[in-house]
């Protein structure tokens, strides 16, 4: 009888219900998306020391003043764009206060587009017969090299490696590179980048630069400088580093971050004309030399620059005829 | 009769098949089994018929039609936020309404997709991604409209990254989410639609067995008919024919229901989803500002596909409202590829403004018109293709009501009457 009860009991047992795993919840991924077109950079560009060294901020000297509006030399690039009917400029939208759109208006603004304006103002006399085609950092040298622009005005960093494919004004605009970090970061400035996160543009000066600083952070690069601040207030990288004049725009649009650190390199900005333009170039030259002296530089540099630098001085000018 | 009712011996199995009695008893037992087992079999097969469609009537089509309402709303939001973007200020109440409305559509439609996750397992990964990410990309889209509300340009950053998602995240799950969908209506349709091969053979088969055990009867006891039997073969023809003409009746409205509905609803629908994606593609070429030649190439390759969508949507067309939403729907394509000729064209030679105009504006000539009537006349015919599919499923079903009633009523009339007409021989041995 016994027997049989533990036989039957055990029965029982084989037939209850053998409990199972127990279901789980899995979410997909967490968090914010990255910016379209954002990568780590693994390898990092070459160092500007491995370019050739040349003078590079040395322009084509100008010929005198700039023809009146109207009245460009026979056969001269100005004609040929004069004929056209309007300058197509190489800018930027992203870059708050260098070249962006404003968001209220939807038109293009800064810096940059008004130095891009002042152009066309010289050959047409009338500084809205410009298009603007706008331009990632990446897309400048293939740009001008295409004649895809007439000209590029975008924060655009005259060096000896650039040098070798596209022409360059004279510089228009004097700028260093800094560091922009969320307050109470702990980040100083370049020194202390070590094992952190920093976004720059792809294609950009500011890039090389940051990959090559002595405390070998991590680059991040992204197609525009917005796209930093993004990542930036995504807890997706710890700094960005690039101009004081975009950092500056960057840190009016976000008031708990600050640039620190020293400016630790120098950076020039030129306009880029395609290489075989020369006559262009010297045009260009003699307009910034008007802007320099006639009080406009000042002006334009007070609209958009002011709290930057309120004495800043044109930079002058350096040719090699 | 009490020979096989107490349990068999072997000797007893051997002289019960031998005696002619036992044989009787044994071809009675064998009829009633075929009848009641190939009965229940045909009966299984017609409610796997009838499973199917009603799988086709209730969820797989909805479901289709909620995974394409999805892609249609997402991508439409997408558009509608970038163009708020292009206009400047602050977004026009018309496109914030439009905007929260097809984000609301969205997530109603994505709670009827998910709420069938548990049937396609395949869905699931693409169902998490829309569920999850959705929220992220509105929040996205408000981050961006806050900036824009306070002038700061990161608010364009944010309305790409949001747009990035959208196109690299959401739309390919949405489009995976369609494709299973669809896979299951013609799946289901194939399960309903088929020939009904396993009911003639286990109807023939059942035929077969009482035309036998009638040679045997008529061989051994001399008479010709067995009243019985012969009931019992009349029962289970009826019976096949009745699947039989149910099952090529629901084939042939199946059939009916892909030509006249599902296949042109799928044309039509992908010819949607281009509508869409060329839209955007047409909007972000002009927030690139000159820089937008990916763009423009896709908008390029996918508004030649849609043509050809159109194109072969109107061969499709049986009805004659389908085919004239669609012969609009082309007019209205040739209408948008005309005025996105003439936005090109002032892009190209520097005035955006007047793009935009084009673009964006209200003027009934605009790309914006021609876009949105392009899209109603297929939403129209898609609604129309839509209901032919709905009726012929319906009349399909119609086609089935009773059957597995009829034919479990005749397999237990058919075994009775072998049975009966079986006794009455073997009375005649007591």
């Amino acid at each position: 009888m016994r027997r049989l009860v533990v036989v039957l009991a055990l029965l029982v047992a084989a037939c209850a219900p053998v409990p199972g795993p127990t279901s789980d919840i899995t979410a997909g991924p967490t968090g914010a998306p990255r910016p379209a077109g954002a990568a780590e950079v693994s390898a990092p560009p070459s160092t500007p020391a491995a370019a050739p060294s040349c003078d590079a901020t040395a322009s084509l000297r100008p010929t005198g003043p700039p023809p009146e509006p109207g009245d460009m030399p026979d056969g001269s690039t100005m004609a040929k764009i004069a004929a056209r009917g309007r300058l197509i400029a190489g800018v930027d939208q992203n870059t708050y206060p260098m070249g962006f759109r404003n968001p209220a208006t939807g038109t293009l603004e800064g810096f940059d587009v008004d130095m891009a304006r002042e152009i066309a103002k010289a050959i047409f006399g009338d500084p809205t017969r410009i298009q603007f085609k706008v331009l990632t950092s990446d897309a400048r040298v293939p740009a001008l090299q295409n004649r895809d622009v007439d000209v590029v005005v975008r924060t655009m960093t005259v060096n000896c490696e650039r040098a070798e494919k596209v022409a360059f004004s004279s510089v228009y605009y004097q700028a260093g590179q800094r560091v922009l970090a969320s307050r109470g970061s702990g980040i100083t400035g370049p020194d202390s980048l070590g094992g952190k996160r920093v976004c720059a543009t792809k294609g950009s000066s500011s890039l090389t630069n940051v990959a090559n600083v002595a405390s070998k952070p991590t680059v991040v690069s992204v197609p525009n400088w917005t796209d930093c601040l993004v990542m930036l207030q995504q807890g997706q990288v710890d700094a960005v580093s690039t101009d004081d004049t975009i950092l500056a725009g960057l840190a009016a649009q976000d008031p708990y971050t600050e640039m620190v650190g020293p400016k630790f390199t120098q950076e020039p900005y030129g306009m880029g004309i395609p290489k075989a333009d020369e006559d262009f170039v010297r045009f260009v030259n003699a307009v910034l030399e008007r802007l320099r002296t006639d009080g406009t530089w000042t002006t334009i540099h007070q609209r958009w620059l002011g709290s930057l630098d309120q004495a800043a001085q044109p930079p002058a000018a350096k040719y090699r005829d | 009769m009490t020979a096989v009712v107490t349990a068999p011996t072997p000797h007893r199995v051997t002289g019960l098949v031998k005696s002619t009695p036992g044989r009787l008893s044994l071809i009675a037992l064998v009829l009633v089994a075929v009848s009641l087992i190939s009965g229940a079999l045909i009966g299984f097969g017609v409610q796997a018929r009838s499973a199917a469609l009603e799988e086709l009537a209730t969820r797989s089509e909805p479901l289709g039609f909620a995974a394409q309402e999805v892609y249609r709303a997402m991508a439409d939001a997408d558009a509608t936020a970038s163009g708020a973007f292009l206009s400047g200020g602050v977004e026009s109440p018309q496109l914030r309404t439009r905007y929260e409305g097809d984000i609301a559509k969205a997530a109603a439609a994505l709670t009827t997709a998910t709420g069938e996750s548990t049937r396609s397992p395949e869905v699931a990964g693409a169902l998490t991604t829309l569920s999850g990410q959705l929220p992220v990309y509105t929040g996205l889209i408000e981050t961006a409209r806050t900036h824009n509300r306070q002038g700061n340009p990161v608010g364009a950053a944010y309305l790409r990254e949001a747009s990035g998602l959208m196109r690299a995240e959401l739309l390919p799950a949405a489009q995976d989410l369609y494709r299973a969908e669809t896979a299951n209506v013609v799946r289901d349709q194939d399960r309903a639609g088929g020939g009904p091969w396993t009911e003639l053979l286990l109807g023939l088969f059942s035929l077969a067995a009482l035309g036998l055990a009638q040679w045997y009867l008529t061989r051994r006891t001399n008479r010709l008919v067995n009243v019985g039997l012969l009931v019992a073969t009349g029962l289970t023809l009826v019976s096949l024919l009745w699947v039989v003409v149910a099952s090529a009746v629901v084939a042939s409205t199946v059939s009916d229901s892909r030509v006249d509905g599902s296949t042109q609803v799928d044309v039509l629908a992908r010819a949607r989803i281009d509508t869409l994606t060329a839209r955007g593609d047409e909007t972000l070429t002009l927030v690139a500002l000159g820089s937008g030649r990916v763009y423009e190439d896709r908008y390029a390759v996918v508004t030649k596909e849609l043509g050809e969508l159109i194109a072969t949507a109107k061969s499709l067309a049986t009805e004659p409202a389908v085919r004239d939403a669609v012969t609009s729907a082309e007019d209205q394509y040739r209408a948008w590829q005309d005025a996105h000729q003439r936005i090109r064209a002032a892009d190209d030679t520097g005035d955006p403004n007047a793009a935009l105009v084009i673009a964006l504006g209200t003027d009934p000539g605009g790309a914006a018109a021609a876009f949105d009537n392009l899209d109603r006349d297929l939403v129209t015919a898609i609604t129309r293709a839509r209901d032919a599919f709905t009726g012929s499923v319906a009349t399909a079903r119609g086609a089935l009501t009773g059957t597995v009633e009829v034919v479990a009523l005749l397999a237990l009339g058919a075994a009775a009457a072998a049975v009966a007409g079986l006794w009455q021989r073997l009375k005649e041995y007591r």
